[in-house]
């Protein structure tokens, strides 16, 4: 058959390229300067935009979206198009889909520095930057699904499939995740309450790091390790297998970040032993990958691009077993809120998707650009930098948490605590924390290293932006002839065919999990005692979202000796039914918040204490590193914002009585007039309408409703907690 | 806004039972199926990624 002629679009390619390379450098330097904020609290600056609770959200969704994001567009539209013998479906949609993904990251740093998020990590983007985000990766999507459609090639190669998984996964889980109800352009409530909320946050969590940063870039794997090996894969028999078992079996592991939370049991169960399961198909791809090198490590030996790639899968092999392993009960018991999660996520991040990401761009830029690389001695230089840092960062963190869950359970020969304030435990890993800026630092230096010498390439090349190529046009085969073709065979050529089964395949996990959790009433036992939050709590609590408190503080007590008698009672599902959003956070860098409202438990405080806290946390103790929010005792209130809050949450279930909405600012200004005497009394003058007071009242609420005697209300309570 | 549409959760492992059962019967068909598949046909899918139109495979040093 005559070839046709078309021309590949290499100038999106470009630009995403571009777009990894500065966004990768802002991601890892807002990461040293949390690095050095948890070290050093002067890196605050003593402002609200630059404070760790707004940074740290910056760094990882520039991390996640930005770096990886546009790495993961640059790997797909190149390698889409190779595969696939065709140019991408619309070149409009290719730019479309590029500003679009750039206006988001560009929204999202402004918007995350001016404090407005959502508190669900990972998800903290408001609702307008998360309908973009939906209308965005919808492009993405189309744009593929058409490219592939109108292929001249029968077969769709194994990466592809892993492209349209990643496509598929991440839109099921946004938009289930962002369900929410706005109020103002820039504020809005999470539908789903407390344990409901966290369930949800957890299936969606755990599956971005699926969707995201683990099947798009196996899918880059399968395209860039062989071509820079100049092999083949090493089994196309086990990708099919380990394709399926992972996209099947990763959907149901989310709620293995909540063991031993305020949580039913089947829940904690399910995830558990679906995390397990997830070892085989993780590692079936592993040593895929690494297997595809017998025969060529004499190329690893002189090849930057091939070093990252090894790296990237060994980092993709350890944190794929350290996961499963971390949700193991009584492991999970030493890595849950401890520094052990973070050296896990920047192992799989700096090693797993830094690895792939360099090594693909080390690759594909000099093709792109027709050159040779500037020195591929500079490439070697930024592999072993970049490798050692990982290390440095990661050993420390390691360290780190197991010292601090020791010296957390560690009881004196009277059956005391024996570091009952958390500080004290805090005050003994911050040196790690110094450790982790130095390797920080490290990855940062490579990373430029990589700029100066991807940039000389670019500047010694030139891309072809429509470069031309030929292939003869897709004869279409037709109806499926059992007896030589096998049903995947068959489906490896019916793309839409292809997507349903996957589609299915993401729904059954995500289905049983969640359906069950948010529908069936008797998984959230309710308590008498537990009653709504004033409008002044209510608004407290938004301040503590607004302000990203969750980064460092939980408010969930887990079920252990150590934590009841440092925190007080442990946490019930009960107690959270109208909390919109959740807010048990992921990390204690300090302690848990839960019954700092309980004026006989461990965590109360007075309100001149909170108030002098806020101020400055090194005048109670110096050696807090937490920031100062001097800004709580200046900032106003928004009153007008208050009725819509409660109609908000009437909405939602919360219940207020019928025309509450009218009287609740007369309300929050009577009680925030109770709190300003009493802070009068210890000679502190403040009007009642500060952000402060606020604060200061909705620390007096939390976990302050129930008695530890407390009763539940439903007959079905065994099934909780 | 949501919750409360079922009744109870008296008898909910199922839904996990079943996804198990789903998956391993699922997973022993693709294996068996995949594994029978001829290895010279694996063969040239694996390799068809490696043979382009590219004017220069490898132009790193």
């Amino acid at each position: 058959m005559e070839n046709q002629k078309f021309y590949y679009d290499n100038k999106i390619v470009k630009y995403f390229i571009l777009a990894t390379i500065i966004w990768g450098v802002v991601a890892v330097l807002v990461g040293v300067l949390i690095a050095l904020q948890l070290a050093f609290p002067a890196f605050n600056f003593g402002i609200e935009f630059t404070s760790f609770g707004r940074m740290r959200p910056l760094h990882t969704n520039a991390m996640i979206f930005a770096f990886v994001g546009n790495a993961i567009f640059a790997g797909v539209y190149y390698s889409l198009q190779k595969l696939l013998k065709a140019r991408m479906f619309s070149d409009v949609l290719s730019k479309v889909h590029f500003w679009g993904w750039q206006l988001i990251i560009v929204l999202a740093a402004v918007t995350f520095t001016l404090g407005f998020t959502t508190s669900k990590e990972y998800a903290e983007l408001e609702w307008p930057i998360d309908i973009m985000i939906a209308i965005v990766w919808i492009i993405f999507g189309w744009n593929m699904i058409g490219t592939i459609l109108k292929r001249r090639v029968q077969h769709i190669y194994a990466a592809i499939w892993w492209y349209l998984a990643s496509f598929l996964g991440v839109a099921i889980l946004h938009v289930v995740n962002s369900f929410e109800l706005p109020i103002s352009l820039f504020k809005s409530y999470s539908i789903y309450a407390g344990a409901q909320d966290a369930v949800v946050q957890w299936w969606y969590g755990h599956n971005a790091v699926a969707f995201f940063l683990t099947t798009p870039f196996l899918g880059l794997m399968y395209y860039y390790l062989p071509k820079a090996a100049g092999r083949p894969i090493y089994s196309y028999r086990l990708s099919i297998i380990h394709f399926w078992s992972l996209i099947f079996l990763y959907m149901w592991a989310g709620p293995h970040h909540l063991l031993y939370q305020a949580l039913p049991e089947w829940v904690q169960a399910l995830g558990v032993t679906f995390s397990i399961m997830l070892i085989a198909p993780s590692w079936g791809g592993m040593i895929n990958g690494l297997l595809t090198l017998r025969g060529a490590w004499d190329k690893v030996r002189d090849k930057a691009e091939l070093k990252f790639m090894v790296v990237a899968v060994t980092a993709y092999g350890m944190s794929t077993f350290e996961g499963p392993m971390m949700s193991l009960r009584n492991v999970n018991q030493i890595t849950h809120f401890t520094d052990w999660t973070i050296a896990h996520t920047h192992i799989a991040g700096m090693g797993w998707n830094g690895g792939i990401a360099f090594g693909m761009l080390y690759w594909m830029v000099p093709k792109l650009f027709r050159t040779k690389l500037y020195s591929e001695k500079l490439a070697n230089t930024h592999f072993w930098i970049a490798t050692l840092s990982i290390l440095i960062y990661a050993i420390p963190l390691y360290w780190a948490a197991v010292t601090q869950w020791l010296m957390l359970r560690e009881y004196t020969p009277e059956g005391f605590l024996a570091y009952p304030i958390f500080m004290e435990t805090l005050t003994h890993i911050l040196p790690m924390y110094t450790l982790r800026i130095v390797g920080g630092v490290m990855f940062l230096t490579g990373f430029l290293l990589m700029v100066f010498n991807l940039f000389k390439t670019m500047a010694a090349g030139k891309v072809e932006a429509n470069e031309l190529s030929e292939a003869p046009a897709l004869v279409p085969k037709g109806a499926r002839n059992p007896m030589t073709e096998t049903i995947h065979r068959w489906m490896e050529r019916k793309a839409v065919r292809f997507s349903i089964w996957v589609f299915v395949a993401l729904f059954i996990g995500g289905a049983v999990e969640i359906i069950p959790m948010i529908f069936i009433k008797s998984n959230i036992p309710t308590i008498d005692a537990v009653t709504p939050y004033t409008p002044l709590e209510l608004e407290g609590r938004d301040i503590y979202v607004k302000e990203g408190c969750y980064t460092c503080h939980s408010q969930v007590i887990r079920p252990f000796r150590w934590e009841t008698d440092r925190y007080g009672e442990y946490s019930k599902i009960g107690e959270f039914v109208y909390d919109h959003p959740y807010q048990w956070g992921s990390r204690r860098t300090g302690p848990d918040l839960a019954r700092t409202g309980y004026v006989s438990g461990p965590m109360y405080k007075n309100a001149a204490w909170h108030y002098n806290h806020f101020m400055d946390p090194r005048k109670l103790n110096d050696q807090s590193i937490m920031p100062n929010y001097a800004w709580f005792a200046k900032k106003d209130i928004n009153l007008d914002l208050i009725p819509n809050k409660i109609r908000a949450m009437q909405t939602l279930g919360v219940p207020y009585p019928e025309g509450y909405d009218q009287l609740a600012v007369d309300d929050l200004i009577k009680q925030a007039e109770q709190i300003v005497a009493d802070l009068l009394n210890s000679g502190i003058e403040i009007e009642p309408t500060k952000q402060m007071v606020a604060m200061i009242a909705y620390m007096h609420k939390m976990g302050g409703d129930i008695e530890p005697a407390s009763t539940l209300n439903n007959d079905s309570h065994e099934n909780g907690k | 806004m949501v919750s409360n549409i079922l009744e109870g959760m008296v008898g909910i492992h199922i839904f996990y039972v079943i996804g198990l059962l789903l998956f391993l019967i699922l997973f022993i068909v693709i294996v068996v199926r995949t594994m029978r598949r001829p290895a010279a046909e694996m063969n040239e899918i694996k390799e068809s990624i490696l043979i382009e139109n590219d004017p220069d495979e490898s132009k790193t040093t």
